[in-house]
């Protein structure tokens, strides 16, 4: 428009100024990136004051030093060059400085003292120094030249502080999420891991997760599991550590940073930068060792308690397998026990065989799942009868399978025409020579006649079957054989004895799980001279009720507690 | 089984697996089997081309660092590619972008071998 009076040229450059300078805050304040800004500040007042040189310095903070972040022309410091400097603090609240007054500052900084310097400063930090070298003119800086230069580096000191904290934020921000990020990890393996059983893959999902987590590539997983210490997953490691290493592995303190000083050649040779002991109850069960991360940043706490983390997660489900495991095997025992429970259970006569002319019953009560002790009644091929008690010693499993090997024998001497007394050396010389020194078996061993009038009988260090003759207190104690079955061979023959059967006698085969068996306060033994007050007092009973009495008399006198098993046959002659 | 599936292409001597759905600590073991695959027929030129993958976990970039360390001293390398953007989160939080290749496009990661 005509009619707009001219701008006296003082006004011009004064709206020129403005204009620059609002446009250039405009840039620095929006911009994020402190180099864009420092750049930018310095090329400006460059141009603006036409200097031939300019260099921003950049405090450190908590170091008194600078270092140079931008350099312009030649002769002054080179960009990132750094100096040691610390002034005091009347320099750094002063915004402009000049040669003639802070002659100390030029030379600290190693300028001109025609140059300029100024301060970049917020309300309350010190950021650095903007150093304009002298115009190429050799003038000095009118004032007007001076309050530019001042409003830009206070509008970039605002800027870069700005950008400074909004870095800062990104970088709380980043770790924020990189924290996020580690417990998901966690929270996601401990819902992963619960659904595996299988120990390979746990231990494959934890090593996949610690080298992606941690960025690594060097890893080993070791367990020991009672005692046994084994490598469970491995990485890029050149040879899988001996037994040895192993061992000193798991000897290492809980948190170990590798030094070279724990004399464990596997982790230098494999560059192993951090092992950790696991424990569980207080006992160290695992090791896990990490070899350097791709980034180079090293191991810090946060990164030790993140490995402790997972790798307690990993053992702990690993222990459940184990202990699940251990609980499958525990079910199978019990169900092959009761299986063999069964099977021994066929082993004995069942139904009780009678016996013409005689009032026969028997019992077999086991303490334990299987039991040692063993009783029989057969029928000879000569009419007769054979009647059989004995006992392994101990107990459970073992003298279950002594005593199935005692019931094959017997049944497969007893159709062969062979004496009672061959027969039990026979008997003894198998045992002595099969089993272990410790195991014995006592046994006793009769044969009824076919007529049911002689019982002739082998005793072979067995409690003595007790024969209550009719109208006698006192029973006669069936005592004649020999050694103990198993203890040596028989060097001497075994004994037999023939005695007479008359109607009402009364025979009574026990083993010692009855006259042995406990009171509560395991002071007393039952003993002999209890089961024959017991016999006499119901001795017009039948053989059941008898065996009934003394069963229900033991159970009293021991308060129903059972050590040991216990067998019985009760004979009478009609 | 999760949705995790690997579908493998060849443009020339490279192997392209294409990746989609979770890689997570369930389905890592595939993608292990496919990339030991690959070495053990001797095809050490790899792209992932990561375009359908929906979620990784740590575990599924545990993978690639067991192996890559591998490929690369094999004269070859693993290169991923096509990632959206919630995957790459991933991989940019704990560093992984800084030392090996992830790419914007697969032709990117062709024309590199």
């Amino acid at each position: 428009m005509s009619s707009t009076s001219p701008l006296s040229t003082e006004e011009r450059q004064s709206r020129f100024e403005l204009r620059t300078l609002l446009e250039t805050s405009r840039l620095l304040i929006e911009s994020q990136d402190p180099d864009f800004v420092l750049n930018n500040l310095l090329l400006i007042t460059m141009g603006k004051l036409l200097v031939p040189k300019g260099m921003i310095m950049i405090h450190k903070p908590g170091d008194e030093a600078y270092f140079v972040s931008k350099s312009k022309g030649r002769g002054w410091l080179a960009e990132d060059d750094e100096i040691i400097a610390d002034f005091d603090q009347d320099i750094l609240d002063t915004s402009v400085l000049t040669g003639e007054k802070y002659a100390s500052v030029f030379e600290t900084l190693g300028i001109e003292k025609e140059s300029t310097i100024f301060n970049l400063k917020t309300s309350n930090h010190h950021l650095g120094f903007l150093c304009l070298g002298p115009k190429g003119t050799k003038q000095p800086l009118t004032n007007h030249e001076t309050e530019f230069i001042e409003s830009l580096a206070i509008i970039s000191s605002v800027a870069i502080a700005n950008s400074r904290m909004f870095q800062e934020l990104r970088y709380i921000n980043r770790r924020l999420d990189r924290k996020v990020h580690d417990l998901n990890t966690l929270l996601e393996l401990s819902k992963d891991f619960n659904m595996m059983v299988d120990r390979d893959e746990i231990a494959r999902v934890f090593k996949f997760a610690m080298l992606g987590q941690m960025l690594i590539r060097t890893f080993f997983f070791a367990l020991d599991v009672d005692g046994e210490k084994t490598i469970v997953s491995i990485s890029g490691v050149t040879e899988e550590p001996d037994d040895i290493q192993l061992e000193k592995l798991f000897e290492l303190e809980d948190v170990t940073h590798v030094d070279g000083s724990e004399e464990c050649h596997f982790l230098t040779d494999n560059n192993i930068e951090l092992v950790i002991g696991l424990r569980f109850q207080n006992e160290k069960i695992a090791v896990v060792g990490v070899g350097p991360r791709a980034t180079k940043e090293g191991y810090g706490k946060e990164e030790v308690n993140f490995l402790q983390s997972l790798g307690n997660l990993a053992l702990l489900t690993i222990q459940k397998t184990l202990l699940l495991e251990e609980r499958i095997e525990k079910h199978r025992m019990e169900e092959e026990l009761s299986l063999a429970k069964t099977i021994q259970e066929g082993l004995l006569p069942n139904p009780i065989p009678t016996i013409k002319g005689f009032d026969i019953a028997a019992i077999n009560v086991s303490s334990r799942q299987v039991g040692g002790d063993y009783f029989d009644i057969l029928k000879l091929p000569d009419n007769g009868n054979l009647i059989a008690i004995a006992d392994v010693t101990g107990k459970g499993v073992p003298a279950s399978l002594l005593m199935a090997n005692l019931q094959s024998m017997l049944h497969a001497l007893a159709p062969i025409d062979v004496t009672l007394e061959d027969a039990s050396s026979r008997i003894n010389d198998i045992i002595h020579e099969n089993t272990p020194a410790d195991k014995f078996i006592t046994f006793f061993w009769g044969k009824l006649s076919t007529d049911g009038n002689l019982f002739k009988y082998v005793n072979a260090g067995h409690n003595p079957p007790m024969l209550f003759r009719k109208g006698t207190t006192e029973p006669e104690l069936l005592e004649k054989g020999g050694v103990i079955l198993g203890a040596m061979p028989s060097l001497m023959p075994y004994e037999s004895d023939e005695v007479e059967l008359k109607s009402g006698d009364l025979l009574v085969c026990f083993t010692d799980g009855v006259t042995e068996a406990m009171n509560p306060d395991q002071t007393e033994e039952y003993e002999e001279h209890r089961l024959i007050e017991c016999i006499k007092k119901h001795i017009d009973k039948s053989s059941e009720e008898i065996i009934d009495e003394i069963i229900r008399d033991i159970n009293r006198f021991s308060d129903n507690i059972q050590y040991d098993d216990i067998t019985m046959i009760v004979l009478r002659k009609d | 089984m999760k949705n995790f599936s690997i579908a493998k292409r060849q443009i020339e001597d490279i192997s392209v697996l294409d990746i989609s759905g979770e890689l997570d600590a369930h389905t890592a073991s595939q993608l292990e089997n496919s990339l030991k695959n690959l070495i053990d027929e001797q095809s050490y030129r790899i792209i992932v081309n990561c375009s359908r993958l929906e979620y990784i976990a740590s575990a599924g970039l545990g993978v690639f660092m067991a192996y890559i360390e591998d490929v690369r001293s094999l004269g070859g390398d693993i290169k991923l590619t096509n990632m959206t953007d919630r995957v790459y989160n991933v991989f940019d939080l704990l560093g992984f972008p800084t030392l090996y290749d992830i790419l914007d496009d697969e032709k990117e990661a062709v024309n590199g071998f």
